[in-house]
């Protein structure tokens, strides 16, 4: 066996369904805490109450963008309005059809034959490979760690008003909601939907985009360019991109409007004395928040800018990677590469580029 | 999709090799080149519309603007063929255009992501695949034209001076009149494609008779003192433009006269001068597109569509003729727009009409000068006439 994927996330379980278009379930070994691709991605999504994808039909696990989920939905529901949707770009999968897809998709790839239930802590560059923490030595080894953990900003933690808006939880009368991005703004209509008067603390005003980034940053039309940036550049330009933003629509402007005249929905500079506060502030960022990544890069002395490692274009990381071996990122530690590399288009990015890596070498 | 420049041209080039394919074999299939004509005027201006304008600006392409940019398209299509003069049915040429659309949709939403793993971030690159597509449809426009050129008709070269005829042609070819080549007693038509150009014909009992034999073209033709009909066609396709035609002194011929080539497709008589003859332009049984012709001194009509004709009378000028100025007859079906009649004399058996519906007939009038005849327009015989406009 010479290939690894480090992650059983949805990045991972991506991954891993683009490897299968060449190789068997014995050929691959995937390490991760959990069988479950979607165990840590489905506990947010039901923490923020969440019951409609951000992406669009591409936003599946599967390594091509045909047949994508409004084609199923179409086909499923006997209905053309999924499809014409999509045409429209209106198309969203729910929640649950996007689960069920993965699990579909887990049941018939042979994803638990690859899967060993294990952490992996370090991953060592050797000659010819990788070894990763006693488990073995692998040519072509993809990193998808997933995100490092919750973030909260300092000044709030110990406060016992506080829950991340990705733990469970219920809605006090009065909710504070912190942040600027697509969860915050599911929290709004949540509270709102509770019966609360919410109180938006936000640094910026949320940008408003269909998508995670501008749409050219999905495909080389926008990437190319940015792959010449330099790395000050580069990183200017991530922190403009992945500022929060959520999408446009009468769905999330018209309650709050509607609240805001009742004067239960207001914007504030600061948290006051809302009974409960929700911290949708995402995730902690940077590798440095990840052990693992932190390690590699300590010990390989790998370039790195800001919060960044570098990688090529392709999300492999330049210094590990030649024409016998083969170390990629992905997920949001890929984000050198593609922008959006923490959602599904952004997996199968990474996915794509590593296949072809794994192809190119001829003694994979 | 966020195509890149080079990502729209090899999808379209791609998505056009079949239907290019398609278009050969329907060529060979109707021995006609329109298909491969058309379908490589869609190409090309698929392609001019890819770097000029969609890149610029489209820097993403939702999939509902197919509809409009397609449409688009299309127009511009139909513009330039008739702007290039390719004479293509015009629902064949939809039906291939349409097909050419839909393909391409199929091809870009379903075949290409199939096909190429990468193909919507790598903003429609094909890869190898696009690279040979553009070698295919290469080969394929290559050897279209090199079989094109190698097809073409012999061109025979009419000196100057005076021929006797009747000159009968019998075999595809281009004949070229030299400055002062004149056929005395008529020509006669014995093959399919065949061209005449910029040759005078004097006398003979038809000036040109064209009869059972399809695409001939009569471009810069002048006819005189034919004992019958100056052009006389029958159960054939004609197009002949830029004509002269003298029927002065002949009570009882016509002009031009097309008649029973409704089975045969459309003809087109364009930018004619006509004088005298019992009628200018006359045609029974068949279909037609009669424009920019100007027709004087007739002694019965000036534009005759009759006998179950169909077809469209479109800015011609009619002057001083006897009897009707333009007439669509027993059971045609004519469009009539901005034609000019003047100065119609009445006859002994018509008190002088600009334009006449009769029997049966259907015919839209829009914007035609008819006001300066005796009786402007008439009806009879159960026709109808639509007139939404000045007429």
């Amino acid at each position: 066996m010479t290939v690894a994927l480090v992650g059983s996330g949805l990045a991972g379980f991506t991954a891993y369904q683009t490897l299968r278009v060449e190789l068997e379930p014995e050929e691959i070994a995937v390490f991760g805490t959990d069988v479950d691709p979607a165990a840590a991605w489905r506990r947010r999504a039901a923490a923020i109450r969440q019951r409609e994808m951000r992406s669009e039909s591409d936003g599946h696990c599967l390594p091509r963008s045909f047949p994508g989920l409004a084609f199923r939905a179409s086909a499923r529901r006997r209905s053309p309005v999924p499809l014409v949707a999509s045409f429209l770009d209106r198309f969203h999968p729910t929640v649950d059809e996007f689960l069920a897809h993965v699990e579909q998709l887990r049941e018939r790839s042979g994803w638990e034959r690859s899967v060993r239930e294990t952490r992996v802590e370090r991953v060592r560059a050797t000659d010819g490979g990788f070894e990763l923490d006693g488990h073995g030595t692998f040519r072509h080894v993809l990193l998808a760690p997933g995100h490092p953990g919750l973030n909260v900003p300092e000044e709030l933690r110990g406060d016992p008003r506080v829950v991340h808006a990705y733990e469970p939880h219920d809605y006090a009368d009065t909710v504070t909601v912190v942040g600027a991005g697509l969860a915050a703004a599911t929290e709004w209509l949540n509270a709102l939907g509770a019966g609360a008067e919410v109180v938006s603390v936000r640094r910026r005003e949320p940008v408003r985009q269909q998508l995670n980034v501008p749409r050219a940053y999905f495909s080389r039309r926008g990437l190319d360019a940015f792959h010449e940036l330099g790395p000050a550049e580069r990183t200017a330009r991530l922190r403009a991109l992945l500022a929060p933003s959520y999408p446009r629509g009468r769905a999330w402007d018209e309650p709050v409007g509607r609240a805001a005249a009742e004067g239960r929905f207001r914007v504030e500079a600061s948290v006051n004395g809302s009974a409960q506060v929700i911290c949708a502030t995402g995730f902690r960022r940077g590798f440095r928040s990840d052990p693992l990544l932190a390690r590699l890069v300590d010990d390989h002395a790998l370039e790195t800018a800001d919060d960044w490692i570098v990688v090529d274009a392709d999300a492999t990381v330049p210094a590990l990677t030649d024409e016998t071996r083969t170390l990629a990122l992905a997920g949001v530690s890929a984000q050198w590469a593609f922008p959006a590399a923490d959602t599904l288009v952004g997996a199968k990015y990474a996915a794509h580029g590593f296949l072809r890596r794994v192809r190119s070498c001829r003694t994979r | 999709m966020s195509y890149t420049l080079r990502g729209r041209i090899e999808s379209r080039l791609a998505a056009l090799l079949p239907l290019l394919a398609a278009a050969c074999v329907l060529a060979l299939a109707l021995h006609r080149w329109w298909p491969v004509e058309a379908a490589a005027l869609m190409l090309g201006v698929g392609l001019a519309l890819d770097a000029q304008a969609y890149h610029r600006l489209l820097p993403y392409q939702p999939g509902w603007v197919a509809v409009p940019l397609g449409a688009l398209e299309l127009a511009l299509l139909v513009l330039l063929m008739r702007w290039a003069g390719i004479a293509a049915p015009v629902e064949p040429a939809v039906a291939l255009f349409v097909a050419g659309w839909l393909l391409a949709q199929l091809l870009g939403h379903a075949g290409f992501p199939l096909l190429r793993l990468g193909y919507a971030e790598d903003g429609g690159e094909l890869g190898r695949v696009g690279a040979a597509a553009a070698v295919g449809v290469g080969v394929l426009l290559a050897a279209a034209g090199g079989t094109a050129y190698a097809l073409r008709p012999p061109v025979v070269h009419l000196s100057a001076g005076v021929h006797r005829g009747p000159l009968v042609i019998a075999r595809r070819e281009v004949l070229v009149g030299d400055p002062g080549a004149i056929v005395r007693g008529g020509i006669v038509v014995r093959a399919d494609g065949v061209t005449i150009k910029n040759v005078s014909v004097v006398g003979g009992d038809y000036g040109v008779v064209v009869d059972g034999y399809d695409g001939t073209k009569l471009d810069r033709v002048s006819v005189s003192g034919a004992k019958l009909d100056g052009i006389h066609v029958r159960f054939a396709t004609v197009m002949i433009k830029d004509c002269s035609v003298d029927m002065l002194g002949n009570a009882y011929g016509q002009g031009i006269d097309i008649s029973y080539t409704m089975d045969h497709g459309m003809n087109m008589i364009e930018g004619c001068n006509l004088v005298g003859g019992m009628e200018g332009i006359a045609t029974h049984s068949s279909m037609s597109d009669i424009a920019h012709n100007t027709i004087t001194h007739t002694t019965l009509r000036g534009i005759a569509m009759t006998e179950m004709s169909m077809g469209t009378i479109t800015q011609n000028e009619v002057r001083n003729v006897t009897g009707v100025g333009i007439v669509c007859n027993d059971h045609s079906m004519c469009e009539v727009e901005r034609n000019t009649v003047v100065g119609t004399r009445p006859s002994p058996v018509s008190r002088g009409v600009g334009f006449l519906a009769s029997y049966l007939s259907e015919a839209d009038l829009k914007h035609n000068e008819l006001g300066a005849n005796p009786v402007p327009v008439a009806v009879l015989s159960n026709s109808i006439l639509r007139r939404p406009g000045r007429s």
